[in-house]
């Protein structure tokens, strides 16, 4: 068992607390824009998001794995279809809830 | 049925497979729903898990929030599989940790759904902890891909609903005068944790360090009613000059959880909007200004309140 490198659940604007750290974040993918994904995130910011995309032409919704350049950015490893309907409303509160009160569960 | 003769695992399955060992031990008063713990699932992320074998001596035995841990279920990435003929191994990525895991194939059912899985995808697994050789794995009764990728975050809202029941309502249950009666019914083992709808304030979580905790919280409180409790205060009444605007909001103490719950909030804001000061007061203030211009409390001197029901 190992838990020395967690993917936080975070939401655009948790991004600030884990640059240079590996997060997990949900994304609505608006548009490809050379070389990066432009998406709206469960807070409804923009989100950037480096890193060569999959083979795979992406659903309406994607998870992202990957470490934090800065506020706006992710350098994502891995991605993930998540498809056409999620409840980014319930996700962004799960964002909420495992960066706060219930941190320990998760981090 | 299930809830009249209690399904007893030990003689169904001679003790052998994943049945709980502790159901044959529960012979006191509590058995009932000792048994109905150690047979129950618990939705876990792995850092509980590290957590509890770390802290714990007892390496045969892992108590989570108070409760035994036997079955679990888990959701999160595949990674490093390795299958072989008679078993299948990988290690599951929940986002909190990873765990080795291990699935006996015993039937081609078995490996007919292990071969549907590969390395990156989703899984929601049913499994049984064990310590083998110092380590602690799973072993995995059943993976299916996870579909419905809500299920992650479902799954997730799950381990903080059961961190918070068995942690705080469960021990709560069967103490008298609770506040929160409906947590303390009896649980029958038909419903399960599942069954209980927690208030609200349970998850509001930073206990509430204003003088209004104790009042009944079905209809909260809007912030005006709050200042006029404050002015209505025995001791606070007997103030000829009012009571000064600095006491009403240290006396209000209001987390700011129960003011963005507020309804009249976005009407708060846009007011704020045309107020000179922004300081941390000017939630109290908005609430004062409201309440001269509908008349209930005027002001005595200069940042002084009096209420008109006193005055």
């Amino acid at each position: 068992m190992d838990t020395s490198n967690p993917a936080v659940f975070v939401n655009a604007e948790l991004l600030h607390f884990y640059v240079g750290r590996r997060v997990r974040a949900v994304m609505q993918v608006i548009r490809s824009d050379g070389g990066a994904v432009i998406g709206k995130s469960t807070d409804e910011k923009q989100l950037v998001v480096k890193g060569s995309p999959p083979s795979v032409p992406f659903t309406n919704f994607v998870e992202v794995i990957g470490i934090v350049d800065n506020e706006k950015c992710i350098r994502a490893e891995t991605w993930t279809n998540f498809g056409d309907a999620i409840d980014m409303f319930s996700y962004n509160k799960l964002c909420q809830l495992a960066n706060g009160e219930f941190k320990h569960l998760f981090l | 049925m299930y809830s009249t003769s209690q399904f007893d695992g030990n003689a169904a399955f001679s003790g052998g497979g994943f049945m709980p060992s502790q159901a044959t031990q529960a012979t006191d008063s509590s058995s009932f729903s000792r048994n109905r713990d150690a047979q129950s699932l618990l939705p876990l992320t792995v850092k509980q898990i590290n957590d509890a074998f770390q802290s714990s001596d007892d390496k045969t035995n892992l108590i989570i929030d108070g409760v035994d841990v036997n079955n679990v279920t888990l959701v999160g990435r595949v990674c490093n599989k390795a299958g072989r003929i008679t078993d299948v191994t990988f290690v599951l990525d929940d986002g909190t940790g990873r765990i080795e895991c291990n699935k006996w194939l015993q039937e081609a059912v078995d490996s007919n759904e292990v071969d549907g899985i590969l390395d990156g995808m989703y899984v929601r697994l049913h499994g049984h902890l064990k310590g083998f050789q110092g380590k602690r794995s799973l072993n995995v009764f059943s993976f299916r891909p996870v579909t419905d990728f809500n299920e992650i975050a479902s799954h997730f809202i799950d381990c903080v609903y059961v961190h918070l029941y068995n942690s705080k309502i469960r021990l709560q249950a069967g103490v008298p005068n609770q506040q929160h009666v409906t947590n303390s019914t009896p649980i029958t083992p038909t419903k399960g944790y599942q069954a209980y709808a927690v208030p609200p304030n349970q998850f509001s979580g930073q206990p509430n360090n204003s003088q209004f905790t104790s009042q009944p919280k079905n209809a909260p409180k809007s912030v005006e009613d709050m200042v006029l409790d404050i002015l209505h205060l025995p001791k606070n009444r007997s103030r000829d000059e009012g009571v000064p605007r600095d006491l009403i909001a240290q006396h209000l103490g209001i987390p700011m959880d129960k003011l963005m719950s507020l309804s009249s909030l976005t009407s708060l804001l846009k007011l704020s909007k045309i107020l000179k000061f922004i300081d941390s007061f000017r939630f109290c203030r908005l609430a004062i200004k409201n309440l001269i211009e509908e008349g209930n409390i005027y002001e005595a001197i200069a940042d002084h309140y009096k209420s008109i029901i006193n005055g």
